[in-house]
């Protein structure tokens, strides 16, 4: 049956695991670029100034990268004062280890990723203000 | 919020006597955004988590050991010289000189100290028993130690005792606690230039940029235009730091962290910390309780008073300034009236002079 299926499903040209790919609201905060869509949150959930944190990114389609995550202060013309470490968890999921945000005022996050290995690289970008 | 501000423009503040309006107690009226900025800058003492990598620290025996080997001369090479002798508790931990007659940098209060996240002007130890350990194995200091000591252990005594030193409640203190509980006549006790002074610093001065927290310190590090020259040279600051502090056999990612580097959450700093060009002369960005006890000013203790102090900022020399370094520095052309009231604030950080 399922042999059949699959013939079908050739036939009428439908690519059915590009479709499977979703990201739920407890992902956290949705981005797209291209083809690639993301969303993140942190933990802890609240950034706290001069605090280490984690973030956790996870993305689709199905093999989507995340080649690098980091974070500046463009009106400050820096970023942070620590290069942040990428673990790939499986599942899409990305864990973010060695962030620190020492000032209040206006973070941007800039994601590297690229929606399948040999994909053309995207830039996911977001802004948090850290009060 | 809005109660409080009703409050003041009722004038329910000045107690309704013409004679003394002019000297009755006012609240100036802080935004919500204002409190919340200066809410942050507390509860003073805050609570501070034991550090993992020092198992001698909160243990009252090692705290009472470290005690005892801080004023201890036999520590140094010489047996002429203990912590004591440059960090002078009567002196808020330090020792009012710009620079000690062997060393370049000003020596630091140890008022708060377990409170940072970097130690030394150029953060080159990640934890306070490392810094500890530092000075009786320096020769311009009290080393080379002794054959055969175990400094580890003894800096870790010393950090158990260091630990405990936190400075006391000041009138800010007082201040920002009343604010939080909108208890508007006692916030209204607060001296009336401290409040403006306090205004310039989280608004237009944008001095909280950096001085942030209840220790008035993000704990980083800064180019603010001192000169970096000294007698010998160049005082590279932040970026000898780094490279010492990553080559150091002490720090939390070494044997000695008695958490064990992947067990210590303050390891993490150390294991991603970056190393850059901008770094180049940066120093740690000080934290400001007790400040009227700690003159004179800045690394290479360069500025003798909170007056010059004041004035550095006010006139701050643009040309100075890394460029690629912080891009909100600007001078803030302060009138006379303006650095008063800077000052003014700045000096409430402190318990009255002695």
């Amino acid at each position: 049956m399922k042999r059949i299926e699959a013939a079908l499903l050739a036939a009428l040209n439908i690519a059915a695991p590009a479709t499977a790919c979703t990201l739920a609201a407890s992902d956290g905060v949705a981005l797209r670029q291209g083809a690639v869509q993301a969303a993140w949150r942190t933990e802890p959930a609240k950034i706290v100034q001069g605090e280490p944190f984690v973030l956790l990114l996870r993305l689709c389609p199905v093999g989507a990268e995340l080649r690098k995550a980091d974070a500046t202060m463009p009106e400050h013309r820096h970023g942070m004062n620590y290069r942040p470490t990428i673990r790939d968890m499986g599942d899409r999921r990305f864990r973010v280890e060695g962030l620190l945000w020492h000032m209040s005022g206006r973070w941007e996050w800039r994601f590297d990723v690229r929606a399948a290995a040999g994909a053309p690289a995207e830039v996911l970008r977001a802004s948090v203000v850290l009060p | 919020m809005k109660l409080l501000r009703a409050a003041l423009l009722a004038g329910a503040l000045t107690g309704g006597a013409a004679a003394g309006a002019a000297a009755a107690p006012t609240l100036l009226d802080f935004s919500v955004e204002e409190t919340a900025r200066i809410v942050s800058f507390g509860p003073w003492p805050p609570a501070v988590p034991r550090d993992g990598a020092n198992a001698a620290e909160g243990r009252a025996e090692a705290v009472k050991l470290g005690r005892q080997l801080f004023f201890d001369k036999r520590l140094s090479a010489d047996g002429r010289t203990a912590c004591a002798s440059c960090h002078m508790p009567a002196r808020a931990f330090q020792d009012r000189l710009a620079t000690p007659a062997r060393g370049l940098r000003n020596t630091p209060s140890l008022l708060d100290v377990a409170q940072q996240r970097w130690f030394g002007w150029d953060g080159a130890n990640d934890s306070l028993w490392a810094a500890s350990l530092a000075p009786l194995a320096e020769r311009a200091e009290m080393g080379p130690s002794r054959e055969g000591a175990d400094l580890v252990a003894i800096a870790k005594a010393l950090a158990a005792y260091q630990a405990t030193l936190v400075s006391p409640r000041t009138p800010f203190d007082d201040f920002r606690d009343a604010l939080a509980r909108g208890n508007v006549r006692a916030a209204a006790r607060y001296a009336a230039a401290a409040q403006r002074g306090l205004r310039l610093f989280i608004g237009e001065g944008r001095c909280s940029v950096c001085h942030s927290g209840p220790r008035f310190s993000h704990g980083e590090f800064a180019d603010i235009g001192i000169p970096f020259f000294t007698r010998d040279g160049v005082d590279p600051g932040r970026h000898a730091g780094l490279k010492k502090l990553l080559a150091s056999p002490h720090n939390r990612l070494g044997p000695h962290n008695d958490a064990g580097a992947a067990h210590d959450p303050r390891a993490v700093a150390t294991s991603h910390v970056l190393i850059e060009h901008r770094h180049f002369g940066e120093f740690r960005v000080p934290g400001l309780r007790q400040l009227v006890h700690t003159a004179p000013y800045m690394h290479a203790g360069s500025l003798p008073t909170l007056t010059a102090v004041v004035r550095h900022y006010s006139e701050l020399d643009e040309d100075r300034l890394h460029t690629d370094g912080e891009r909100i520095l600007r001078p803030l052309k302060l009138s006379a009236a303006q650095a008063a009231d800077l000052e003014a604030f700045l000096r409430s950080l402190s318990t009255a002079a002695r």
